[in-house]
Parts: C-alpha cells; sequence; structure tokens
C-alpha cells in the first residue's frame, strides 16, 4: 500500500480528469541531454579519446586514461518493442541519434561521423568529396549494439591472408594490391521475433507394393496411395537479423552478418566515439516483411516436416503471427576497398567475429584452364574410344568411360564457372 | 391545528404506522386498505402502532428517494401466476389462479441508500488501449503460394497509479431487510439503474414494508459500492480504458440515509392446515416464489374413492362367484372382477406417494433457494 511519505519519491502528479481525485504516475527515465556536437577528450591531458576493442571502453591513447562502459551487456535479453501502429509510422522516417552527418556527391550516400572528422573517405564509393548535411531529428534511435571486438589494425593481416586465399584470383593480387585504410562502422539492423502458429492440410502420399496376375503369372507392382493428413505447428522464431542499409552490397553483407548477439549492450555515445555509424535506409516496414518471408518459409518447411510421407500435394496452410516484437541495432563492421588493375575492390569484416568477404578480381586464364583440365580427360577418352569402336567392339566400354569422365568433367566445370562469376560479380 | 405526523411530512401522504405481531414486520399502509393482513406472512392484521413504539435505532425519520416503479401487465402477472398455479396435481382447493389474482397486493421493500464523503489515499494499476499490426497468411499450392492479410490486434498497457481522493458518493444501496438476501436469491435481483426519483403518485394504494435492518448494521454492505465507484472514478481520473488492482485506505464523514423502494406484489392461498402460504411477485419480471403445495388431503380423498371402487369389484367378484355355482362360466367374470380389485386397490395408495413426493421436492428446491 501507499507508504508514510505521499507521493513516493519516484511519482510525479498526471493530469486528473476529476476534480476532487489526484492522480501520479511513475516519472519518466530522464532522458541523456542532446548535444549537436558529441566530443570525447580525455579529462587527464585533454586529448581526444575514442573507443578500444581491445580494452571495450573509451582509450586515451596519450595518457592511457580509461573509461569503461555505463552499462552491462544485455544479449539477448534487450528490450523488444511491439509493432504498435505509432510505431510503424514513426519508423518510416529517418534515424534519431543527433551526430553530424554527411553526404557523399559521388554516390549519395550518408554516413554519420564522430563530431571530431570533418572530412573523410566514403567507406562505400572511396570519393573523397563530402558535403554536410544535418541529421533528421524526431525519429527511432538504436537502443543496442555490440561493440567492436576486433581493432582496426588487425584487419590488414585478415585481409591480405583472404586476398592470397583463392586460387582464381591473379597470383600478383596479395602482393599488389594496395589496402586503404579500414573504417570502422556501426551498419544498421533490424531484428524480429515471433512465434508462427500454423495448421496445415495436404494429401500426403504413401508407397505400397501389390501383386497381381498377368499373362499366367503373379507380379509386383508399386503405387502411391493418397491420404489427406493435417496438423498444427507452433514455431517460436528468434532474433532474425536483416539488414536495415541498401548502402552495401546484399551478398556481400549477407556472408558476414553472422553476429553473436549475446554481447548486445545498451547504446552508449562513447561505443561510436571515433568511428561511424550509418543510419536506417531500409524502413522498418520493409525489413519486417523480408522477416515474415523467411519466418512463412521456416514455418512452411516445418508443417511439410509433421507429414508422414515427403511425397505432398495439395498442401495449404493458415498461418499466423503472435508476440511481435522488433529492435533496432548498430552491428560493428570494417569497410574498405583496394585497388587493384586500375579497379577498386570493396572488402568487408565483421567486427565482432573477425570474418571477412569482399570482391576479389578472377583470373579467367586460370578459369578456363582448369574447365579445359577438368574436360580433356573426358573429351581424349571419348575420342579414343570412339576411333577404337570403328576398328573393333574394344571402343565401346572405352567410349562409355569417356562419356562418364566428360559427364563429371562438365559438372565440375560448371560448378567452377558460376563461382567464378559469382565472385566476379560481388 | 395539530402538527402532521413524521410519516405524513416524510412521505408526503397520509400513511398509517403498523406492525404485524406475528412476524413483527412493521408497515405503512395507507388508509383506504385499513385494517389489512399482513402481506409478509399473511398470519395477523397489522395493527397501528405510535412512533415511538418503533426500534430505536429506527426511529429516525427515514425518507424515501428513489423507487423502482412496477411495469409488469396484469395480463403478463396473470400468465405467470396461471403458470405457477396450474401444474399442481391434487392442488389444494384454495390455490387456483384468480384466487390468487384477487388477493394481489402491491407492496415496496425497502433498501438504504447512503451518501458519504470519502476521503482516501488509493493506488492501482491502469490500462491503456493500444493497437498493434500483425498479419494473417494463407498459403495454397494450388491457388498462387502465399497471400498475407494485415490485421490489427487490441492491446493493453498496464502502468502504476496512485493518488489521493476527496468526493462525495451519493445513493450507495446496502440492505435494508434481514431476509434481502433471500428475498433476492428467490425473486431475482433488481436493476437498480432503473430507479427514478419518488413522486408519492408511485405509491398507488401500495404497502411499503419498513426497514428491520438499523443503518450501523446495513453500513458494511454499503462500503464495497463505495470502493467500485471510487474505483471507477479513479479510471475516469486517469483517463485510463481499464483498472485492476484497486486498493485504498479510507475514510468516511456525513453519511445521509434514506430509502429506495423496490416493487412486489404479495399474495396468498390456504392450504389443508388452514394457514396461509404467502406468494411474493418481482414487480417488474414477474418471477413468482412462494411455496407449490399439494393437498394431502383430496389426495386421501380420491385414494378413499379408489378403494371404494376396488371394494365394489371385490362385492361384484363375491357375488359372480356365488352365481358361478349356478352357471359356472361366470366364474371367469369373478375371476376378472377379483383382478381388477387387486390391481385397483394397489393403485390407491399412488394419489398419497405422489402429494408426498411433490411436497417433499417443493420443500427441497425451497430450502436450496
Amino acid at each position: 500500500m501507499v507508504t508514510d511519505t505521499f507521493p513516493p519519491a519516484n511519482f510525479i502528479p498526471a493530469p486528473s480528469a476529476i476534480e476532487g481525485i489526484e492522480v501520479y504516475q511513475p516519472a519518466p527515465t530522464q532522458p541523456q541531454a542532446h548535444r549537436e556536437v558529441v566530443q570525447f577528450n580525455c579529462p587527464q591531458c585533454g586529448a581526444g579519446t575514442a573507443y578500444s576493442a581491445t580494452d571495450g571502453g573509451l582509450t586515451c591513447t596519450h595518457c592511457g586514461f580509461y573509461e569503461p562502459p555505463e552499462h552491462d551487456i544485455v544479449g539477448t535479453q534487450a528490450e523488444r518493442f511491439e509493432f504498435t501502429v505509432e510505431t510503424v509510422q514513426r519508423a518510416a522516417q529517418g534515424w534519431g541519434e543527433v551526430r553530424k552527418e554527411l553526404q557523399c556527391q559521388s554516390c549519395a550516400a550518408y554516413t554519420t561521423v564522430s563530431t571530431d572528422t570533418l572530412t573523410h573517405t566514403c567507406i562505400f564509393c572511396g570519393s573523397n568529396q563530402v558535403i554536410q548535411h544535418a541529421a533528421p531529428q524526431d525519429v527511432l534511435r538504436p537502443r543496442f549494439l555490440i561493440p567492436f571486438k576486433i581493432e582496426a589494425d588487425g584487419c590488414h593481416d585478415i585481409a591480405r591472408r583472404w586476398l592470397g586465399q583463392s586460387w582464381m584470383t591473379p597470383r600478383s593480387l596479395r602482393r599488389a594490391a594496395t589496402i586503404a585504410h579500414f573504417t570502422g562502422i556501426y551498419l544498421p539492423f533490424w531484428t524480429f521475433e515471433t512465434i508462427t502458429k500454423a495448421h496445415w492440410q495436404a494429401e500426403v502420399g504413401h508407397t505400397q507394393t501389390e501383386r497381381y496376375y498377368e499373362n499366367g503369372e503373379w507380379r509386383t507392382r508399386t503405387k502411391t496411395v493418397w491420404k489427406w493428413e493435417s496438423g498444427r505447428v507452433n514455431l517460436p522464431l528468434k532474433d532474425l537479423v536483416i539488414a536495415g542499409t541498401n548502402r552495401v552490397s546484399p551478398l556481400l553483407l549477407a556472408q558476414v552478418q553472422t553476429y553473436h548477439l549475446d554481447d548486445l549492450a545498451p547504446y552508449e555515445p562513447k561505443y561510436l566515439a571515433g568511428l561511424q555509424a550509418q543510419a536506417y535506409d531500409v524502413p522498418l516496414e520493409t525489413a519486417w516483411e523480408q522477416a515474415r518471408h523467411q519466418m512463412r518459409e521456416q514455418t512452411r518447411q516445418a508443417c511439410r516436416d509433421q507429414a508422414s510421407s515427403s511425397k505432398i500435394r495439395n498442401f495449404s496452410m493458415n498461418m499466423d503471427f503472435d508476440q511481435e516484437g522488433w529492435r533496432y541495432i548498430l552491428l560493428p563492421m570494417y569497410l574498405t576497398n583496394y585497388q587493384f588493375d586500375n579497379k577498386r575492390f570493396q572488402v568487408m569484416i565483421n567486427g565482432q567475429t573477425g570474418t571477412v568477404t569482399g570482391q576479389r578480381p578472377v583470373d579467367w586464364t586460370v578459369v578456363w584452364l582448369a574447365v579445359a583440365a577438368l574436360l580433356a580427360p573426358g573429351l581424349t577418352v571419348g575420342v579414343i574410344g570412339f576411333l577404337t569402336l570403328l576398328l573393333g567392339g574394344l571402343g565401346f566400354p572405352i567410349a562409355i568411360l569417356g562419356f562418364i569422365l566428360l559427364v563429371i568433367g562438365l559438372i565440375i566445370s560448371i560448378n567452377l564457372v558460376t563461382k567464378a562469376m559469382r565472385m566476379d560479380d560481388a | 391545528m395539530p402538527e402532521p405526523d413524521f410519516v405524513t411530512v416524510t412521505w408526503n401522504t397520509n400513511l398509517t404506522l403498523t406492525l404485524c405481531e406475528t412476524c413483527d414486520s412493521h408497515y405503512l399502509l395507507p388508509s383506504a386498505l385499513f385494517p389489512f393482513k399482513c402481506p409478509t406472512c399473511f398470519g395477523a392484521v397489522l395493527i397501528e402502532i405510535e412512533a415511538e413504539h418503533q426500534p430505536n435505532e429506527l426511529r429516525h425519520h427515514y425518507a424515501p428517494e428513489q423507487v423502482i416503479p412496477f411495469t409488469i401487465s396484469h395480463q403478463e402477472l396473470t400468465a405467470h401466476i396461471e403458470q405457477f398455479a396450474g401444474r399442481i396435481w391434487f392442488a389444494p382447493g384454495d390455490l387456483k389462479p384468480e384466487t390468487l389474482i384477487s388477493r394481489l397486493q402491491r407492496l415496496y421493500l425497502p433498501m438504504w441508500l447512503v451518501d458519504s464523503g470519502v476521503e482516501a489515499l488509493w493506488q492501482a494499476e491502469v490500462g491503456f488501449n493500444y493497437e498493434i499490426v500483425s498479419h494473417h497468411d494463407q498459403f495454397d499450392q494450388n491457388h498462387g503460394g502465399w497471400h498475407s492479410q494485415q490485421v490489427t490486434e487490441q492491446r493493453i498497457r498496464w502502468e502504476p497509479r496512485l493518488g489521493r481522493l476527496n468526493r462525495i458518493y451519493h445513493n450507495m444501496p446496502a440492505p435494508a431487510l434481514e431476509q434481502h438476501a433471500q428475498i433476492m436469491q428467490r425473486l431475482g435481483q433488481y436493476d437498480l439503474t432503473e430507479a427514478i426519483s419518488f413522486q408519492t403518485e408511485a405509491l398507488e394504494q401500495a404497502v411499503i414494508h419498513l426497514p428491520d435492518r438499523p443503518p450501523t448494521d446495513a453500513w458494511p454492505d454499503a462500503i464495497p459500492a463505495f470502493h467500485a465507484a471510487a474505483a471507477e472514478e479513479c479510471r475516469q481520473a486517469s483517463r485510463a480504458d481499464h483498472l485492476r488492482g484497486y486498493r485504498w485506505t479510507s475514510n468516511y464523514r456525513d453519511q445521509h440515509w434514506t430509502l429506495l423502494l423496490l416493487p412486489v406484489y404479495a399474495t396468498y392461498y390456504i392450504d389443508d392446515e388452514d394457514r396461509p402460504q404467502p406468494i411474493l411477485i418481482h414487480g417488474r419480471t414477474g418471477r413468482l416464489s412462494g411455496p407449490k403445495r399439494a393437498s394431502m388431503k383430496r389426495a386421501r380423498h380420491t385414494a378413499l374413492i379408489i378403494v371404494a371402487m376396488a371394494a365394489a369389484l371385490f362385492i361384484l367378484s363375491l357375488i359372480l362367484g356365488g352365481i358361478s355355482f349356478v352357471a359356472p362360466p361366470l366364474v371367469i367374470l369373478a375371476g376378472i372382477s377379483l383382478l381388477g380389485a387387486l390391481i385397483i386397490g394397489m393403485l390407491a395408495i399412488t394419489p398419497i406417494i405422489v402429494v408426498w413426493q411433490y411436497n417433499r421436492n417443493s420443500s427441497n428446491r425451497e430450502r436450496e433457494e
């Protein structure tokens, strides 16, 4: 019941619609004072501080001052929000953190930079031309992020090792590629969770063997017997991560966006000190549609797995989403580009796990030589077999062998060429 | 000029204060009806008493403030009474629909209405409606794959609130009769929102049952009504859509007590032991409540008739048996007569058993009510 001191300390007056009745409500959490320019200076020596992935906090490289984050890691217990009508409408607008926002004149990408950076190289296209624009107000702000775990210095070695890994790339790539400075940037992502509740029905086929009498003898044959089946599925789907930006190649992003969300921490400006961050340009509703597409397919597969056989026809299902929740988070990424043979290629490194991906030039000469080497044995044996066939009966098995070798070579070649084309298109 | 008595002043009409010495109930009786049988027990004629003879705690001049008027029509009333009285085998001679209708009397049962100022500290959880956007998807392999439909669902967001309250609440009801709960269970509840301001014309030669439960006894029953009214006002004050877990520490002041009158028809029939059996009828719905007794006297009378018939058949069988010495075929008739006499004789007890069982079931039903 109400305490001796009334009202309690953490309650403030609220408007009352009835005279004679006083109403008190809990005091809202005090919002942090917003500054247009957030500057991080060492309180000991006055030098600029930046976030250090090694130490996990603000550090001063001059005097060694260290300031840890104010809040502990929350991990997957990080607060989720519902898809309220108001939220869906608000999320269609921009990003809410007040930071200096710059626009690249070359690719029109918006990025936000720490307030002590006046010019920079656009991390998306490598252009040095930047125009400053004021950041939008009154929009969603990210509540959680995963701090950087990989230092920028370590990225060069990771990238060089990766450049030399594939035999399809030119031999000189590893030593000739000029890798620019790695820029740490927090990229926007959405996470979604729900419980899908589905009811399905379908005709499921089972193979049966039966005997029948024909032409004076008993024979067996198999036939498929179709039966209607139905079922219910309740599938919890947690922390599905969807990219909140279209500025980065989705193909590359999909290869490195595996993050351990157990490291999620409450948002603090000091995590972004000395780094960059980008607002979402994929609205909540669009990202939710993408997530729902994945969730639908997972649920559909779960329903089909319930059937007693994999032979299914006339499948239909109804599905509802329950306990839907979302988060808007920032995830760490290192971006850079390198030059080779007068072309620029992009490299991305996951700032938490160190997973690397990117664009690499393809040495098509090597690839076609490999294809030739794969097809040659089959062709050669096939020709020999054909020639010996003309001369006598022995050629037939040799021709068959040649055909098999050719088919195997074709399959591997198609695989190789597809892989090379994918690498080339990334 | 003699001063008008307190009843006339309070009720603004000429009523006589009376008492039933059998059941100790007090009534206000229109002078035109005097003398009158007690409408509760019908066991004695009401006697006029002076105000000083009322119980001390009920001597205060409690005025009528609201009344729920009679709305059931005579036709509906007649239909309900015919349904009540028309299905009883071996009904007492006096239990006839026309008899019950001829003895109908309008009666008002009292309830307390109390006004009080309330000061309280309160706390609760208030709920605010909000909508979320969700989806309902359908997949059909044969009809174009996935179809998605956006739906909105309503949710409630709960938040704590507390505060102070200083309000006056009017007309909180409380029972004014000791038997109120039993009467309501038998007759059914009244919708108190249908009460209107008291006008003398509403009395229309009705008898008014005065409270036998003083305000001090009724006060604890009124507190939940104050609690509910305050909770609702706190919800409105908070501009919320819902409220739960309401708690308060309250102080009351300046109680003012008045009366609410509930409409009832009273009638009765005389049973086998010459005792009046009162019947009450809800003045709005027509629901009847009262003892339904079959007449054991009539059942015995019927049984005697059956026994007499059996005896006659028995005598006939003896006669036919005697004649059969001369005319042997008559022995068959004698046998049939004898068999008939035995069967009918056994059936003679049936009316008594039927009436006994019926009265027993009726008593059990009344005890459960």
